[in-house]
């Protein structure tokens, strides 16, 4: 009764911010321009057939190749619009929560409550990820109907997109409410966030970089260590869409890119290395290390939580 | 020991609670206080004296540095106890996105009162509170008022043996704030305890059995309106003329001479009939004699200016910075 009373409550304060309507409208139009779009042997029409676009990629006449339409749609439109755009607007509209919550006035009441504090904390988290799962629900639901009334092409393992957006947002939301919980400010958790979400991003690149392109920084043995560690440390953030288009059967980036001029190819190779060797992470590693790191900081910030006077 | 915990008298029984921010700033200094049950006790003293921080310890909102004691039979702290009691906080801030009925429903919900009982709670205190046309009106749309009203409906929604009201009348008029006191009135006769904070005093005299007057953290008087202004009693004397003349020596029986008034501390007759006798016997014409009794304001302020309450560290304006 108590958790689903600030899950409730939670998403409701969500629901009143304007950026939670900007996102529903994000996915519609998202939608939207996908219906537009259309997949015929030898060509690509827009705007239902107004202009075509010839093409090599589908000449197979007995229907579309589902791994470049799941290519397409996991890296093309779910990795861009909902795990980077979609997830910085959630970073946006949920970091108020807990400050907004903590202002003196607001919180007494709710901490006199028969309820422990870790369960408060933990409720008002949950709260927080129950807006992005709906989100992301709307979202992925949407573009998998149209990829599939449209295109032709059911996606079934794209729904386990869902809750690997709400994974991804969860590694970034629990340094959002650990910021909120030390400063009770919600610019501050925004900004810390957003720096943090690239320094995650910034460790993966660098150890990428180490293993596949300058190996020979692997002689220094110190250096190589820390940097694989601190990859195992972090939430493995862009590792997620990974999974996503390994559950759902779709095609390497390669094989829908166009070829490479002579000079590029040197890094489309190595782009290609790198793609394969994430692919091949095991999600069990990927998603546990990560959740381990958001459990211990979400430990430390409800230790805080609990000791403190409001 | 529980049991016999429980069987204490005491709604509130707190021993010795002490709070200090940070290693030198003293909010509470040992502080001892007994409310018994079903009474209205009320707690009063100047800014910064540590009412605030005392309530807040009560409902677990700070946590105490050394606290002793029982709320309702129980621990102070003690989490169950806390589903049957009710908390208004003071300059309460409640989210502007519910409705009236909504945040009434999620604070009840926190306290686990079951959703039937929450649902007829709300329907019946909102009507009580005058509140039942705006029930399904977001609160940003309410009035100062209304919000305080909505506060105190808050803190029933549970059925509380215990009720603690910081500045309940803040904001309301006086028709709103004799409301207040009429429901003050029958939560008591239902058998239910309560335990107001207030900066008005004469709220307090109107309504509480017993009060406590908390000076830099300590407290300096406690006990029941009656004991605390029992042996509190002046008598006024208006002269026809003025008494200048005489100024020492009625300053020599302990009176104070300000033109044609004489005030004489304490309920000595004795002494207030040797006064009139030195008056008259200089020829000077009694207009009129009023015994004064204290009310609680002169008790306040006596309190305050009592030299064996040291100040606390720093002196004050201590919960003006925490807010």
């Amino acid at each position: 009764m108590q958790y689903w009373a600030l899950l409730v409550d939670s998403f409701r304060e969500s629901r009143d911010r304007k950026i939670f309507w900007l996102m529903l409208v994000i996915s519609i139009m998202v939608a939207g321009a996908m219906l537009c779009v259309g997949f015929e042997p030898g060509k690509v029409t827009f705007l239902f057939g107004m202009w075509e676009h010839e093409t090599s990629y589908f000449t197979d006449v007995t229907g579309l190749k589902t791994d470049l339409i799941a290519g397409i749609v996991v890296d093309g439109i779910m990795d861009t619009v909902l795990g980077w755009i979609g997830v910085t607007l959630a970073i946006i509209a949920t970091a108020g929560l807990f400050p907004s919550w903590m202002e003196r006035g607001a919180i007494d009441v709710v901490v006199s409550k028969p309820i422990a504090r870790w369960e408060l904390f933990l409720g008002r988290y949950l709260g927080g990820l129950a807006f992005v799962l709906f989100q992301a629900t709307v979202f992925v639901l949407l573009t998998f109907l149209v990829a599939g009334v449209r295109w032709g092409t059911w996606l079934p393992g794209y729904l386990l997109a869902i809750p690997l957006v709400v994974l991804l947002f969860s590694y970034l939301y629990c340094v959002s409410v650990s910021v909120a919980v030390v400063f009770r400010s919600t610019v501050a958790a925004i900004l810390l966030t957003l720096v943090v979400w690239i320094s995650f991003t910034g460790v993966q690149t660098l150890d990428d970089l180490v293993t596949f392109k300058y190996t020979e920084w692997q002689e220094q043995r110190s250096v190589y260590r820390s940097v694989h560690l601190a990859r195992w440390i972090v939430p493995k953030t862009q590792d997620m869409t990974h999974i996503a288009k390994k559950w759902s059967g779709a095609a390497p980036v390669d094989e829908f890119l166009p070829e490479p001029a002579e000079e590029d190819r040197a890094n489309y190779e190595l782009a290609a290395r790198i793609e394969a060797a994430r692919m091949a992470l095991n999600p069990v590693y990927t998603i546990g290390s990560s959740l381990l790191f958001e459990v211990v900081l979400l430990i430390l910030a409800m230790w805080r939580f609990s000791r403190m006077d409001f | 020991m529980v049991g016999i915990t429980e069987m204490t008298n005491w709604g509130v029984d707190l021993i010795d609670v002490r709070k200090t921010y940070g290693r030198s700033i003293e909010a509470l200094r040992g502080v001892n206080i007994q409310v018994g049950r079903g009474e209205i006790f009320g707690l009063l003293g100047p800014n910064g004296a540590g009412k605030t921080t005392l309530v807040k310890i009560m409902m677990t909102v700070v946590k105490p540095t050394h606290a002793l004691g029982t709320i309702l039979g129980r621990p102070l702290g003690h989490r169950g106890k806390l589903r049957t009691t009710g908390y208004l906080p003071e300059d309460h801030c409640f989210p502007p996105y519910l409705t009236g009925f909504q945040l009434l429903d999620y604070y009840a919900a926190l306290a686990k009162v079951p959703r039937a009982r929450r649902k007829e709670n709300a329907k019946r205190l909102l009507d009580r509170m005058w509140l039942t046309q705006w029930a399904n009106v977001r609160i940003d749309k309410y009035s100062k008022g209304m919000l305080q009203r909505l506060g105190i409906a808050q803190a029933l929604m549970n059925d509380p043996e215990l009720v603690i009201l910081d500045e309940p009348t803040d904001g309301l008029d006086p028709v709103g704030r004799r409301d207040v006191r009429e429901l003050l009135l029958e939560l008591r006769n239902r058998g239910t305890t309560i335990f107001l904070n207030s900066h008005l005093l004469s709220e307090l005299e109107m309504v509480c059995d017993r009060v406590a007057i908390l000076v830099n953290g300590l407290v300096a008087r406690q006990g029941t309106l009656s004991e605390l202004t029992e042996h509190t009693l002046d008598y006024r004397i208006t002269l026809q003329s003025d008494a200048t003349a005489i100024k020492n020596k009625l300053e020599a029986m302990g009176a104070l001479v300000d033109g044609c008034a004489v005030k004489l501390t304490g309920d000595d007759t004795d002494k207030l009939n040797a006064v009139i006798d030195l008056v008259r016997g200089e020829g000077i014409l009694v207009q009129a004699v009023e015994p004064h009794h204290f009310t609680l304001e002169d008790i306040l302020v006596e309190a305050m200016g009592d030299q064996r309450i040291p100040p606390a560290r720093p002196v004050a304006g201590f919960e003006q910075r925490q807010g």
